[in-house]
């Protein structure tokens, strides 16, 4: 584990470097033993809550890779393990298509959201008309109404228009939640100094070319922020899709799994096989970028 | 060009009613609501509009396929009040708050102080490592929890077998399950609320602890008497969202595992919502649970946005 979260970290400056040498190895008058123990302490607290928080996956891993008759083994390590699980799994769970289906429901879902976000959020910066303040107020109401309040008239909407288990049917309801982007999007806009977008406009150029060439390209780290905070969302949902594409062919990979899960009943081998696969895509994306999305969620999270 | 002289002419337009109106100002008055026509449409048709739809759906008594629907006025809301179920939810969703509460705040500012002391590459390994349950799959992670709290054979019954505690069926048991369910859906909120406390952290200056330092406070004095103060503004903020999100953040564990099971004992509101609409096919009662969650949630921002503003005043 400390190896992955070695590598993890990845060229990130730490964020405080004159602190480290301003006092903060002191500890109260207290010897050096004392110290050591505190630092033991702390790296104590800290791994046991990490390894409380992801003990049943990596518990789920381990078992994933033992036979049927020994996954009860209380084990920590598979020996003698095996890929049998695997092996099933791969052959039943339609894996492939799942993560194709969930990529691009979540690709489609964060393009919609980004392209109706940045019109919108330019839109309230670069103009003052009048029903700006209705309009903000009603994207900011929208951020506060939860999502499963709306499932019965979203899902009678696509039964009614025929778009069950299709993509436009799994994606385009998903605008419903584009409130975030477009008041992310807005504060990132107007970040942008003003005399920029003025000079812009001295200049004779139109609002969609001040758009096109000042806002966009000063706008590129935001997009790609917002943009993985709408992916990864979109990518865990599991309630839509549960209804708007409810067969193995068209539904994502949680409701795969689920569907999976079910099928297979009390057999556990191959279900944490395909949940352990389900897993790794979004584990090596995390590990390769994990600052970035960190960062993803914190602008997000404090809007 | 002819844009720049539209836009001022929509500034002129503000002031003096529009004695002669051109087409190019025209055109610059409706370029905003060109720009703002996506999210606007989008939030019309699936978010306002299912909103009125859903308060019309809720005086009907209808099962979501066939072709007729009755008008009963406001029996389906007698009946969510009247009937012990929606009371039930909402007193169990209560103490899903309850439970997470601790895992929204307490919890995760002591790890985000324990980080916050000692910046540093450990530091930002160990960020990353307990920022991880965010971004993984809630299905996948239910499971894996379904596996290990099994009760035939389970690890967690193992170890408690082994140290002489009592085995439990922790998902199975009345008494147990929205505690399990409670702490499953817990290191979402821990993980995420160590990096909006890591932020609050961040923003406070340094050099009033190593004052406090050098007047010989300790370690502890200093995040008890100054940490943990300044930190009251994130806190009550996460205490909030932890209100408002302890529902729908466990809907995904409860679909899983449980089905609001076993005596309703986890039953939450939106997975009451869920099933008068889905397993039932009662329509009607689903909408009027949904427009009394909004109603709630209403209250309660209009609660909070009091609260906070007379914070501010006073």
């Amino acid at each position: 584990m400390s190896s992955d979260s070695h590598a993890l970290a990845g060229s990130h400056a730490p964020t405080g470097n004159d602190a480290r040498t301003s006092g903060h190895d002191r500890t109260g008058g207290r010897g050096g033993s004392g110290r050591r123990a505190a630092a033991v302490g702390r790296h104590a607290v800290l791994l046991l809550a990490a390894f409380v928080m992801l003990f049943p996956l990596l518990w789920a891993l381990s078992a994933s890779f033992k036979p049927g008759s020994d996954i009860y083994n209380a084990s920590p390590l598979p020996f003698p393990g095996t890929l049998e699980n695997y092996r099933y799994a791969l052959r039943e769970f339609p894996i492939w298509r799942l993560l194709v289906n969930t990529f691009v429901t979540a690709i489609g879902v964060t393009l919609l959201h980004l392209v109706a976000g940045v019109l919108a959020a330019w839109s309230f910066v670069r103009f003052a008309h009048r029903g700006q303040r209705l309009v903000l107020g009603l994207v900011t109401v929208a951020l506060v109404v939860p999502p499963q309040s709306l499932i019965i008239p979203h899902f009678l909407m696509i039964s009614r228009l025929d778009l069950r288990d299709s993509f436009v049917g799994l994606v385009v309801p998903q605008l419903a939640t584009c409130a975030l982007a477009v008041l992310l999007l807005r504060e990132h806009i107007k970040a942008i100094p003003p005399t920029l977008i003025a000079a812009a406009t001295l200049d004779g150029a139109s609002p969609a070319e001040t758009l096109r060439q000042v806002v966009l390209p000063l706008l590129r780290p935001a997009l790609g922020a917002v943009g993985i905070v709408v992916f990864i969302t979109t990518w865990n949902e599991y309630l839509w899709p549960s209804l708007a594409a409810p067969s193995p062919e068209h539904t994502t990979i949680q409701m795969g799994l689920l569907l999976f899960a079910t099928a297979e009943g009390p057999e556990h081998g191959p279900m944490l096989a395909a949940a352990m696969l389900a897993t790794l895509p979004v584990v090596a994306a995390y590990f390769l970028a994990s600052r970035r999305i960190a960062d993803a969620f914190l602008q997000a999270g404090l809007r | 060009m002819s844009t720049l002289e539209a836009g001022a002419s929509t500034l002129d337009a503000r002031g003096h009613a529009n004695r002669r109106v051109p087409a190019a100002a025209v055109r610059a008055r409706l370029t905003p609501w060109a720009y703002q026509a996506p999210v606007l449409i989008s939030l019309l048709v699936f978010v306002y509009g299912p909103l009125v739809f859903t308060a019309v759906l809720s005086l009907l008594d209808w099962d979501l396929v066939s072709p007729d629907k009755t008008f009963v006025g406001v029996d389906n809301y007698r009946r969510l009040v009247e009937e012990p179920e929606f009371p039930h939810a909402l007193a169990r969703t209560g103490l899903y708050v309850l439970a997470l509460l601790p895992f929204a705040t307490i919890v995760p500012m002591a790890l985000a102080i324990m980080l916050w002391k000692r910046p540093g590459r450990a530091s930002d390994n160990y960020r990353s490592l307990l920022f991880l349950p965010v971004v993984l799959a809630p299905v996948a992670t239910a499971l894996s929890w379904r596996f290990v709290l099994n009760p035939l054979g389970g690890v967690l019954n193992q170890v408690f077998g082994a140290v002489g505690l009592p085995e439990q069926d922790w998902l199975g048991d009345p008494d147990t399950a929205l505690w399990a369910i409670s702490l499953i859906t817990s290191s979402r909120f821990v993980a995420l609320n160590i990096l909006l406390y890591g932020a609050a952290l961040a923003a406070l200056d340094r050099r009033a602890f190593d004052a406090a330092r050098i007047d010989g406070a300790t370690e502890w004095e200093i995040t008890r008497h100054l940490v943990v103060p300044q930190l009251a503004g994130t806190t009550v903020l996460l205490s909030f969202l932890c209100v408002v999100f302890a529902g729908q953040w466990t809907f995904t564990n409860i679909a899983v595992l449980t089905q609001g099971g076993p005596d309703a004992s986890t039953d939450n509101v939106y997975y009451r919502l869920y099933t008068y609409a889905f397993t039932f096919f009662d329509a009607g009662t689903g909408a009027a649970a949904a427009v009394l969650i909004v109603l709630i949630l209403t209250a309660l921002f209009g609660l909070s946005t009091l609260l906070r503003r007379r914070r501010v005043v006073g």
